[in-house]
């Protein structure tokens, strides 16, 4: 039973969603015209047919225990694709996978503050080391010269303004801008 | 005739040395692409896009269209010499491609492979130069039931040709059009599902949910494996050359040259389904209807040429519908589309009354990138499988500094990093809990024209939906798409009752 409700559990989740956001398209505030649908209309309809697939796995999956899965027109070719190249099964890392999430994220929230450079220097070097690279001469080389050669091309030559961090952060990125010759 | 001198000045406008170099900047960078296990097709041709806000449209969309048509065919050299699919679209190289090398060909499987991309890349192109016109003809006398339905059959063909579940398809397929509403809508300006954000009321770009979902997801799909993939083995590299393969050889394949140039066609014109799709297809094809079909996997020609012709000719063909009609055949068609938007430009049928010229020049840039990468494939190819021995964890960390720049560079709002990084989670679910992520892209991508399009039927028919079948052209696209749905799912069901009386 613990093994059908896993495999329920996105289609449940899914559900839930899809009730939830029908409920807010009720909400949706707009001056409505006699006889013309409104701007409810078009997701309430794409939230029913979630729903409806949503309901139709989580009874499948649940009630039914049915393991036939209707599959696309590639499938059959796939899995001898899988089946020929003889797909080892890899070892999962999910310690890795969160650091390398939660390092994404914390680069996400303070590049604003510490600036492009020095938020992304540090940023590419913690990446490689979560995901198992040792060189640490490499990595001190491309995330230092890899942050200054892409902030070079997106504000030198691409025009983007990327960020340059608050006191005493945007000290260092104004001084490299300005060796830079980025004005 | 006219064609022929549109085309003429098209190539002189492509020959500017300006053009040229960014066309061959297109034509390496889509290879290593290719090349790099860790970097899809569709991820590099969306990596490359903040660097086109700069240019002018012609060499963004050369540039661009470079890298989608040598991606279609960078991949081929690692599938062949290493067993290193760089990309889906090279698996089914894989079975006949890698077979052959191991027989001791690996020069004479590499030969055919250029024979297929150049071939089926160059038919692919005549017939759209022939076709398009026509088309975007044809599409102007379009009214909305028509696109609403084209744009049905595209979204169901994405569900129903790809692996894997069809209901996990179609649940992807439906949150990209969700995703899609989010914002300020705009018929009657009224605010869905933006929680009072402000990022939120100017609604979710697809370039976020393409460059999340595809880019930062792969990557961190593959962060929890360790990063985990191979380089090739050393003793292969001394041996690395091509050689074609003769008239006579080329003459026993035609009839499968012609069958998948024709399937590629068809497929890339088949809006969501790009090369992975005819490259597999086509293999299939072979496996039914070719003469050796008994033989196929065991590294013989036709199993190598109908998958890499199909997948080089699809890239024509996907590129009629984005011209002709604004609706992108493939996920690399779509973020070209994004770069016409992003320069002003609504590719469709009107295009080509106002922007002849531009038109022309995109399809000389094709011609001129199918046989530039040819001319690099074969004489650059030792240099190009090189790139295996970077190590991939320094890759992927670059591959995310990209798709954060790339998502900035395009609002310059700092709240689309937290977009994408939602995304990029989201695809890594995608991935683990075996849900696609094209139909969810193509969602996105085609749901404001979907909405538009459905919402303008309504008010000009007084909301009456039949005419969707009232209407001829309407009518066919919708019972194809029909089909495109209830075929597969009715297929497997008659072969599940078979096996059970069985």
């Amino acid at each position: 039973m613990l093994n059908r409700l896993w495999r329920a559990a996105p289609y449940i989740v899914l559900q839930l969603a899809a009730m939830y956001f029908y409920q807010l398209a009720g909400s949706i505030d707009y001056p409505a015209t006699p006889g013309r649908i409104g701007p409810d209309f078009w997701p309430k309809a794409i939230l029913v047919l979630l729903g409806l697939v949503c309901v139709y796995e989580i009874i499948k999956n649940v009630l039914v225990g049915e393991s036939f899965t209707a599959a696309g027109l590639l499938e059959k070719l796939m899995k001898e694709s899988a089946a020929g190249q003889g797909e080892e099964k890899l070892p999962a890392y999910p310690l890795r996978l969160a650091g390398g999430i939660g390092l994404t994220i914390l680069y996400v929230a303070t590049i604003d503050k510490i600036g492009f450079f020095l938020a992304t220097s540090a940023y590419l070097a913690l990446f490689m080391v979560i995901g198992r690279y040792r060189q640490w001469g490499v990595i001190a080389a491309a995330s230092l010269l890899g942050s200054l050669l892409l902030m070079f091309i997106f504000m030198k030559l691409v025009y983007v303004s990327l960020p340059l961090g608050v006191e005493p952060f945007s000290a260092v990125s104004v001084g490299l801008l300005s060796i830079m010759g980025v004005r | 005739m006219d064609v022929l001198l549109n085309l003429g000045h098209g190539l002189l406008q492509v020959l500017e040395p300006a053009n040229l170099l960014v066309l061959f900047i297109g034509l390496v960078l889509g290879m290593l692409v290719a090349v790099l296990p860790g970097l899809t097709l569709v991820m590099g041709v969306v990596l490359a896009l903040p660097f086109t806000y700069s240019m002018g449209l012609l060499p963004a969309i050369i540039l661009l269209t470079a890298m989608y048509v040598s991606g279609t065919y960078g991949g081929a050299f690692t599938a062949i010499l290493f067993r290193i699919p760089g990309e889906p679209i090279d698996v089914p190289l894989l079975w006949d491609g890698y077979a052959m090398a191991r027989q001791g060909m690996p020069a004479k499987a590499l030969g055919w492979t250029l024979f297929a991309a150049l071939g089926g890349g160059l038919i692919a192109a005549t017939v759209m130069v022939l076709l398009s016109g026509p088309v975007a003809k044809f599409a102007l006398s379009f009214s909305s039931p028509e696109y609403f339905a084209i744009i049905v059959f595209g979204l169901t063909s994405v569900v129903s040709l790809g692996g894997g579940s069809i209901s996990n398809a179609f649940i992807s397929l439906l949150l990209g059009l969700l995703i899609a509403t989010v914002g300020v809508d705009s018929i009657y300006g009224a605010e869905r599902f933006a929680f009072g954000l402000p990022f939120l009321q100017d609604g979710i770009e697809y370039l976020l949910v393409m460059v999340g979902a595809y880019g930062l997801g792969e990557v961190f799909t593959r962060l929890e494996k360790g990063f985990a993939s191979q380089g090739p083995a050393a003793d292969t590299d001394g041996k690395i050359r091509t050689e074609l393969p003769s008239l006579a050889e080329i003459g026993k394949v035609k009839t499968t040259f012609l069958r998948s140039s024709l399937i590629g066609i068809v497929v890339g014109i088949v809006p969501g389904a790009g090369a992975t799709v005819a490259s597999f297809v086509a293999y299939g094809a072979e496996g039914q209807y070719g003469k050796r079909r008994a033989e196929l996997g065991s590294g013989i020609a036709e199993g190598i040429v109908a998958p890499q012709t199909a997948a080089t000719s699809s890239v024509g063909g996907a590129l009629i519908p984005l011209l002709t009609m604004g609706i992108p055949g493939s996920g690399a068609t779509a973020i070209i589309l994004g770069a016409f938007l992003l320069h002003g430009v609504q590719p469709g049928p009107q295009v080509f009354a106002t922007s002849g010229p531009l038109v022309y020049a995109i399809f000389a840039s094709l011609f001129v990138s199918i046989i530039g990468m040819c001319i690099m494939g074969y004489f650059a190819i030792k240099l190009l499988v090189k790139v295996l021995d970077l190590p991939e964890a320094v890759v992927s960390a670059f591959v995310v500094l990209f798709c954060f720049i790339g998502a900035f560079a395009a609002r310059n709002n700092l709240s689309d990093l937290y977009v994408i990084t939602a995304f990029g989670i989201l695809g890594y679910l995608f991935e683990k809990f075996r849900f696609p992520i094209a139909p969810m892209v193509l969602g996105t991508i085609l749901g404001p024209l979907a909405e538009s399009s459905f919402m303008t039927m309504m008010v000009s028919y007084s909301n009456d939906w039949t005419v969707l079948i009232g209407r001829p052209v309407s009518a066919v696209i919708m019972v194809l798409a029909v089909v495109a749905l209830v075929y597969p799912i009715q297929r497997q069901l008659r072969e599940r009752m078979a096996q059970r009386k069985a």
